[in-house]
């Protein structure tokens, strides 16, 4: 029987780069990957510090928090993707992905971690924001919850249960921390280069974003994959319609936190209507990503000051940092 | 939701639609709009989200703008639109302060931020000839533009100045006589031309600091070293970009005699200039900026190379410093042969820092000649080709050094007796004499082409052309004697050679208001002939102001030592040179220098903060045929602003006219600023923009570059590869697999059957009616609908918002 994608491996196992890989498209995502490897160096950020110090107590909070939370949660996902993931992981080219996928997370460590340097924020708070803050910890624990269930070797892959489990894992960490959860910050610092403020730390927000971009097409080729090898898991309605449910589970979490930062107020030109509708553009794709209905029906996105973040940018180099050139 | 309005006075409001459909609708006034209805509905279901429960009338009224803003790639209606508001928005303000523009400049000549002597001139005469309809030439981003960064604040950043009083500001910073001034704000109010940003900024105002570059150049000690920083540091402070030569800064290794020590080369002092330049904000509106030139024999040119990469020993790295090759014949010959390339220590050959063209030549073999002779001290021999290939991978990785070539500007110095041409300016455009002592200053203007056609729209209105220029050359030449110079050394070489730079925007919009293709040989031979047509005009001015003002300095010490010009006597040395217009031309509304549209659908990074660029042109071209709509704007961006690949379009407008810059061949945008370099006197800063596929041709393509006689490349752009997934258009991740989907293929349940399938076949109406379902529920959206002929006609869901049905 063919080996699959996720199962038991040893040290022993997969040490050999085959030609004609079993996942091509491993080994597509880590070329682009590669392609995409930046520094923190890059980027002036310390230009921005008269502009922190300038931010309303509001505009603050929110990208403090910002900042605490990726900060905290970039080395989650590289926990989750050491601790948990690669045990299981059975064909070379995929955990090369992966891994790609782990040096960037450490990136996006060190640029957090610079951003909170460079303008004297309270360090350890920062870190703790995740935890601290009764929103942020629900979100936070959803996926540290899930992932202690597949750790330590507690699952066995090799069974329709174990699969289930990862599956469960793999999105969680994949699609709704990386693709539901960072996407809302994203917008944050988004608004606020929007509004002429932070432009250097948005730069590096921006190659963050592609990234993660990347990152979640290797989540949902993981599932895509796992759900071609073991058709059974479709059949168990109750398992799909569950993780359709954890899907719109994190929603509500980090609808619940916007709702908790907004308000009645509207922020960095931003209100929490508008955001509600953003997230919920941004869920259905997620569960169309995975084969799944719409959920909202939501066919534009709201803020649409994002969309300059779609196309070609040309920049005064005077000004501001630049996020076009390649890196090989 | 009920929403309240909380008014200036602290009066609380219920938030109503109505009003806001009438403010809307009172910005439409006199506006040609085909469907206002239309317009109306679009931006007020733009607005509904924006606005949270609790608003002041201040908020709103920006939240309003922004809900238009977000509009703007959809059709320019909503440009104007947007503009109209903003302009009211900061003229609500400025009226609440200053009854008119005198009222204005007396506060402000008052508060100190304005010279005294501009009360000198008739202030009712310049009050009158201001034309507030010009007012509607600006377009929404060099609106937010001027708002954000040129027009006067006061201390507590709040606007004090109107668009026309700051055009006016400007040219009374600038005219000598009421005449003059009106001639210049004329020109500009009407965006024919507009002067640097220096100039934007502090004409008029008490600093006075007109130019945009700078170009010193540090001699080989210690002294000479750190005088140039103390000077760079002031030119920094006030003024635009300092570009420095360190070409005479001994190598690594080399012997210092005083010390009897080796010296540690030039690299370590370039971090002290990287952490000064770092340290200071350019008259408080933008970080400072510095570009550092070498000559590529520098004996520590491998270590210069690699200043802007981003790991490696932080002290030998320079993320804030520019970087630039001034590259002698001789090399490139060398390279285009292949062969080998020498590096020298400048402390070892001073001779050939200064020498240029053939002697260079001579000079550099006599070296290599006692080198391979064992003779020399310090030398190292590099293969041609590799030198360059491995150059040109920096180029494309960190955007640095730039290529400009000393010999191409050497040629044409009009001042050889001054001294040569020791470097170029940050943006790569200036070609000045200069030397330690004296240190090369530029002030620029550049004509916006595109308001310069002829009213047939067969070609350039020529008169018109050459009276823009005659008025710059004139107002330029003004501000050489009124300007501020941060260093003495700055201002003898001002004095010495009074140079003027006179560029060019708008030359891509100008080519399409003609129907020229930027990609063509007609695009070439129009760039030769305007540029021949400028020179001719500047030098006519100037030659007539010789006559009225006398000649340049040197010109005329040089003729009474007996060693006279064989040229007619003019006012200024030089008078050209093609900037890079990055802001000016956003003022403008225009494309920048004579670069195409890079893309017809893009985003510019600007301090303001970021706003998306689309080609107006191609919207009017396609909106004539009846094509421009939401879906074709869509298309648009899913391409990346391109229109090259779409189908059905070849057979509505010419495709090759709006091409995108990484569409143009590199050898052709070469060909154009070449065309341009024939006549200009200093030098065309070209930025290349090459596409990924393109990437193994470099060499081929900066040896062009070298061949046409270009004095001067610029930024090289390379087409990023790998970007971010679609944020606001639709992305298929999945392919055709099913993934969850599978279940519902083999045994198709009820609830999925029940519900209704959407997703992806769904028209614009129902995504209407579903956007409305959850908005405002299933009974009034049924009512709506079931209303038959009550209803608006193009809208059935209309109706709940448009005043006409309410």
């Amino acid at each position: 029987m063919k080996a699959k994608l996720i199962g038991r491996t040893s040290v022993r196992d997969n040490i050999r780069l085959s030609e004609n890989p079993s996942y091509p498209v491993f080994r597509e995502l880590y070329e682009k990957q590669k392609k995409a490897v930046w520094f923190p160096e890059e980027l002036n950020i310390q230009q921005d510090a008269l502009d922190y110090h300038h931010l309303l107590p509001d505009e603050k909070d929110l990208f403090d928090t910002a900042v605490g939370y990726f900060s905290s949660s970039e080395l989650l996902v590289q926990n989750v993707l050491v601790n948990a993931f690669f045990p299981l992981l059975t064909d070379p080219h995929a955990k090369m992905s992966f891994s790609a996928q782990l040096f960037m997370e450490n990136i996006h460590s060190d640029f957090f971690e610079s951003v909170l340097q460079s303008f004297g924020m309270d360090h350890k708070a920062m870190y703790e924001v995740a935890f601290s803050n009764p929103f942020l910890r629900k979100k936070q624990s959803l996926i540290v919850e899930e992932i202690d269930k597949i750790s330590y070797g507690q699952i066995n892959p090799d069974t329709l249960q174990g699969q289930k489990q990862i599956l469960r894992a793999i999105l969680l960490n994949n699609i709704v921390l990386e693709g539901i959860f960072f996407y809302s910050s994203f917008a944050h610092f988004f608004a606020l280069k929007e509004m002429g403020k932070m432009k250097n730390v948005a730069s590096g927000v921006e190659l963050v974003l592609i990234d993660e971009s990347l990152h979640l097409q290797n989540g949902i080729e993981a599932i895509l994959i796992m759900l071609e090898e073991s058709p059974e898991i479709v059949d168990d309605e109750e398992f799909v319609e569950e993780i359709r449910a954890v899907v719109l589970k994190g929603l509500q979490l980090e609808l619940d936190y916007i709702r908790s930062k907004f308000g009645q107020r509207s922020l960095l030109g931003m209100s929490y209507p508008e955001l509600e509708k953003y997230l919920k553009y941004i869920t259905d794709r997620r569960l169309t990503e995975l084969g799944f209905e719409a959920e909202f029906n939501i066919s534009e996105n709201p803020l649409r000051f994002l969309q300059k973040e779609d196309v070609k940018k040309l920049i005064n180099f005077f000004e501001v940092s630049s996020t076009e050139y390649t890196n090989y | 939701m009920q929403r309240t309005v909380i008014k200036r006075d602290g009066k609380k409001e219920r938030f109503r639609t109505q009003k806001i459909i009438n403010t809307i609708f009172e910005i439409i006034k006199g506006m040609d709009v085909e469907d206002d209805y239309e317009l109306v509905f679009r931006i007020i279901k733009e607005l509904d989200l924006k606005v949270p429960e609790k608003v002041t009338t201040e908020e709103l009224d920006l939240l309003v703008l922004k809900a238009i803003e977000h509009l703007i790639p959809k059709h320019p209606v909503y440009d104007t639109l947007a503009t109209l508001q903003l302009l009211k928005l900061i003229n609500k303000r400025v009226d609440r302060r200053f009854k008119s523009f005198q009222a204005y400049l007396k506060y402000s000549v008052g508060a100190g931020f304005l010279k005294e002597d501009l009360l000198r001139f008739n202030l009712s005469e310049l009050e009158e000839a201001i034309d507030y309809k010009n007012d509607q030439l600006l377009d929404y981003f060099g609106l937010t533009t001027l708002r954000d960064r040129y027009l006067s604040k006061d201390q507590e950043q709040e606007v004090i100045e109107k668009p026309q009083w700051f055009f006016m500001r400007v040219a009374m910073g600038i005219g000598n006589n009421e005449q003059e001034i009106k001639a210049v704000y004329e020109k500009m109010s009407r965006l024919e031309y507009l002067h640097s940003t220096p100039t934007l900024f502090n004409s008029g105002t008490t600093v006075s600091q007109y130019s945009s570059c700078y170009v010193n150049v540090v001699d080989d000690s210690l002294e000479g070293i750190t005088n140039k920083l103390t000077e760079t540091a002031f030119l920094a402070k006030y003024a635009g970009g300092v570009g420095t030569d360190v070409s005479r800064v001994r190598a690594t290794g080399s012997h210092i005699h005083s010390l009897n020590a080796r010296s540690s080369g030039v690299i370590p002092f370039l971090k002290v200039f990287d952490t000064m330049v770092n340290s200071i904000q350019q008259g408080g509106r933008r970080r400072s900026s510095q570009v550092i030139s070498i000559q590529p024999w520098h004996y520590d040119i491998e270590a210069f190379l690699e200043l802007r990469e981003t790991t490696g020993n932080a002290y030998f790295r320079t993320p804030s410093l520019n970087t630039k090759l001034w590259m002698p014949d001789e090399i490139m010959r060398r390279i285009e042969n292949d062969e080998p390339v020498y590096l020298f220590d400048p402390g070892e050959c001073p001779e050939l820092v200064t020498a240029t063209g053939e002697d260079f030549s001579e000079k550099y073999n006599a070296r290599i000649q006692q080198a391979e002779a064992g003779k020399m001290k310090l030398y190292k021999k590099i293969g041609g080709r590799d030198f360059f290939s491995k150059y040109l991978f920096k180029l494309a990785k960190t955007g640095h050094p730039w290529l400009t070539f000393k010999d191409r500007h050497n040629r044409h110095n009009p001042c050889p007796q001054y001294s040569i041409i020791n470097s170029s300016n940050l943006c790569t455009e200036i070609s000045i004499p200069n030397t330690p002592e004296s240190t090369a200053v530029c002030t620029l203007a550049s004509i916006n082409l595109e308001r310069h056609i002829n009213s047939e729209r067969t070609g350039f209105d020529w008169e018109k052309l050459a009276e823009t220029v005659q008025i710059m050359v004139r107002a330029l030449d003004n501000i050489l004697d009124k300007n501020f110079y941060p260093s003495e050394a700055a201002r003898k070489n001002t004095m010495d050679l009074r140079p003027l730079g006179i560029g060019i925007m708008g030359f891509a919009a100008a080519l399409i208001e003609l129907g020229v293709a930027y990609d063509s040989d007609k695009a070439v031979e129009t760039a030769r002939s305007l540029g021949a047509f400028l020179k001719e005009q500047a030098y006519k001015t100037s030659e007539k102001l010789a006559d009225e003002r006398g000649a340049f300095r040197h010109y005329d010490e040089m003729k009474k030592a007996g060693n006279g010009y064989d040229y007619p006597p003019r006012r200024n040395a030089v008078l050209m040179a093609i900037a890079p217009t990055a802001t000016i031309s956003i003022i403008a509304g225009t494309t920048s220098s004579v670069d195409s549209y890079f893309s017809n659908l893009y985003s510019r990074d600007t301090l303001s903060g970021k706003y998306i660029v689309i080609n107006k042109q191609l919207i009017r071209a396609l909106e004539l045929k009846g094509h421009w709509n939401d879906e074709m704007a869509d298309r648009i961006k899913r391409n990346n602003g391109s229109v090259q690949n779409l189908e059905g379009l070849k057979e509505l407008i010419d495709m090759d006219w709006f091409k995108t810059a990484y569409e143009v061949h590199p050898n052709r945008q070469i060909d154009i600023a070449a065309a341009f370099q024939e006549s200009v006197d200093q030098a065309v800063s070209k930025s290349i923009y090459i596409d990924e596929q393109l990437r193994p041709e470099m060499e081929k393509i900066y040896l062009y570059a070298w061949k046409k006689q270009l004095k001067s490349t610029y930024y090289c752009f390379i087409d990023k590869v790998i970007k971010g997934e679609k944020y606001t258009s639709q992305v298929n991740k999945r392919g055709s697999r099913k993934g969850f989907g599978q279940r519902k293929e083999k045994a198709p349940d009820e609830s999925a059957a029940n519900r209704k399938e959407v997703y992806g076949t769904r028209t614009v109406q129902e995504i209407l009616e579903l956007e409305a379902r959850e908005k405002y529920g299933n009974q009034v959206v049924d009512e709506v609908m079931n209303s038959k002929g009550e209803s608006c006609p193009t809208d059935p869901l209309l109706a709940k918002l448009c005043p006409s049905c309410e």
